[in-house]
């Protein structure tokens, strides 16, 4: 283990921003009350540990909006001539993120499956891998919690490591780094960390939701309609929950036009609880209601994404339920799943 | 799902689209086009290879990209074309296209019907108005390899005369000897003296027994309900049918969520699905 002492890390900051990486730290937003969010990182900024942040750093690898490529009409009304900016393989900026929790770095391990995979297979992302390659990330450890964390209902809960290169966990006086990678090696090797021969303190363990079997369960209750319009009423399909999201990753594809002969085609962030999510042309929509667009967002999370990567879509954040204007709570919407189970064994049902 | 193999396009970045250009446009109904084109590079002209039943997005820069089944078969090696019915804006905007003009491709994706599979049986195409778009392709590329099959038999409704698209392919099938094609419309037209009726009763009279026979289907949404109930009638089972789904769809590489049904894309695993494999996922369609 390494140790840095609290008042050095605005200098180890300052000495990666000045080797050329762009630091985002948590940050209290400007003329906000109460909104912390990550940010990029100027020396003599306040960094904010006191708060979650509201929205989760997923826009470091999967901007809210991006460019795909542009174009060019050679002239007004005419689509005879038309040029392409031809994709490239896309460089990016390197970025450190430092104070990740636990919950965030592991987040990247669920959209690196969909979007880092190797180049001409499925699920590879140019763009994605290219920020990603060049993204550190610096995880706080959690030694305390609020009442929307439920991080100890996945893997390590908030000890899971995978995502993070380097985790810190605060100590008396400072923070005691552990590296995971070879550039979290790099980082904990320079000054100004020491060595330290302390252990690391005991970490938060926060709620737990039951998933046995969720999959399944959800399967078994998809076509009961009134447990979904009963657990999605309040939802007012703002989409609040998907943006905030470190793991929702769904995409819009759409193009704009810049002047009268240019334009972009651009990637943007879309929601799956947005009636038009799915409204198809001819008027019909497979998700009409609130109902069913809720029943997909927690399925995609403990179903459909579980059966085809392995793992759970959600790290247990919370983001979701602090920030709900209905005041939902996905960790309610799984009891519900789980007490119409319960509910039908007792009726000696499936 | 299907057992075929064909997925995505091998590509290094799946969302840049290929040039193409206009060749060919041809006005079937009064609301559908098919448009004809070649792709901008030779080299990846040459070397496009697909499977009928797989999809392309179809693009236009400045006004978005769309999903349509390719209807042009394997076996035409020189352009690809797409069949294209006026209901939204990018569609719209295809069919103000004029010959030269350019557009965007990103093709093939997703699974092709399962053609390797259904060597020596026989096959019953059912396809009701645009639903003939990825049936033509197939029935052309079944016809490229009519020794493979036993009988085949292709029924193709229209609401009228007007409605039936391809008609010099729905001709040159009349003619041919034993091809075992009917079109039919849903009522009496003056000048139309083919088959009256609606496809599912078409296909109860004039269709092919289910012993051996693989039975697809692709139309309107309640055309397919009520032809799969004739099929059923007539002692068909699941697995014997195959179908298209169709699905609001953008990045046609499995990730960007909206065409999923239950765990499966529509863009990826589908969009053939076998009618077995379709009732094994949740209902929301």
């Amino acid at each position: 283990m390494k140790f840095i002492i609290t008042e050095k890390i605005p200098e180890l900051l300052e000495s990666l921003s000045n080797a050329g990486q762009e630091v985002w730290a948590p940050q209290v937003v400007r003329d906000t009350v109460n909104t912390v969010l990550f940010a990029p990182w100027i020396p003599g900024a306040d960094i904010s540990f006191d708060m979650f942040t509201s929205i989760s750093a997923k826009e470091l690898v999967l901007p809210a909006t991006e460019k795909l490529f542009s174009f060019r009409y050679r002239s007004e009304n005419d689509l005879e001539a038309i040029e392409i900016e031809s994709g490239e393989e896309p460089q990016a900026r390197p970025i450190l993120l430092f104070g990740a929790r636990a919950c965030d770095a592991a987040a990247l391990g669920a959209l690196d499956a969909l979007f880092n995979g190797e180049p001409g297979g499925a699920f590879n992302d140019p763009a994605y891998r290219a920020r990603r390659g060049a993204l550190t990330v610096i995880t706080l450890a959690c030694t305390s919690c609020d009442t929307a964390c439920f991080c100890s209902s996945f893997g390590e809960g908030p000890a899971e490591k995978s995502g993070s290169d380097i985790f810190l966990y605060p100590t008396e006086g400072g923070y005691l780094a552990e590296a995971l990678t070879d550039k979290g090696k790099e980082i904990v090797g320079q000054q100004p960390f020491e060595d330290s021969c302390a252990t690391a303190p005991p970490l938060v363990e926060t709620a737990r939701v039951d998933l046995t079997d969720i999959a399944s369960r959800l399967r078994d209750g998809f076509a009961d309609i009134d447990l979904w319009e009963q657990v999605a009423e309040r939802c007012l399909s703002c989409g609040y929950c998907t943006y905030s999201c470190p793991t929702c990753h769904c995409f819009n594809i759409f193009d704009e036009m810049r002047f009268d002969r240019e334009g972009e085609r651009l990637r943007g962030w879309d929601a799956c609880m947005f009636h038009q999510y799915t409204e198809e042309t001819s008027g019909h929509n497979p998700r009409p209601r609130v109902a069913h667009r809720y029943r997909n967002r927690l399925s995609h999370k403990f179903w459909y994404y579980p059966e085809n990567q392995g793992a759970f879509l959600c790290t247990g954040c919370g983001r979701c339920i602090r920030g709900c204007p209905g005041n939902l709570d996905i960790r309610e919407a799984i009891a519900a799943v789980q007490q119409r189970h319960a509910g039908d064994a007792r009726n000696g049902g499936r | 799902m299907s057992t075929i193999a064909q997925k995505g396009r091998d590509a290094t970045n799946p969302l840049q689209p290929d040039l193409a250009t206009v060749v060919g446009i041809i006005s079937e109904t009064p609301n559908i086009r098919t448009i004809k084109l070649v792709f901008d590079d030779e080299r990846l002209m040459q070397d496009f290879s697909f499977q009928p039943g797989q999809i392309g997005q179809l693009g236009i820069l400045g006004v978005g990209e769309a999903t349509f089944a390719i209807s042009s078969p394997p076996s035409v090696k020189d352009h690809i074309q797409f069949s294209v019915m006026k209901t939204g804006e990018v569609t719209s905007a295809i069919h103000e296209l004029a010959v030269g003009d350019k557009v965007t491709v990103r093709a093939p994706l997703g699974c092709a019907f399962p053609t390797a599979d259904w060597e020596g049986k026989n096959i019953l195409l059912i396809a009701g108005g645009i639903g003939m778009a990825p049936l033509r392709s197939l029935f052309l590329d079944l016809l490229d390899h009519r020794d493979r099959y036993g009988d085949l038999k292709l029924i193709y409704g229209a609401r009228t005369p007007d409605d039936l698209c391809f008609q010099q392919d729905c001709r040159a099938w009349e003619a041919g000897a034993g091809m075992g094609f009917t079109a039919t419309v849903d009522s009496e037209h003056p000048g139309w003296d083919g088959c009256v009726g609606l496809v599912p009763s078409v296909v109860e009279a004039q269709g092919l027994p289910p012993e051996g026979t693989v039975a697809v289907t692709c139309g309107p949404p309640i055309m397919i309900k009520y032809t799969l109930a004739s099929l059923d009638k007539m002692g068909f089972r699941e697995e014997q049918i195959y179908t298209t789904l169709e699905r609001r769809m953008k990045c046609g590489i499995g990730i960007c969520g909206r065409c999923n049904v239950g765990p499966r894309y529509v863009c990826t695993d589908g969009p053939v699905f076998s009618l077995e494999e379709l009732r094994g996922l949740p209902d929301e369609l």
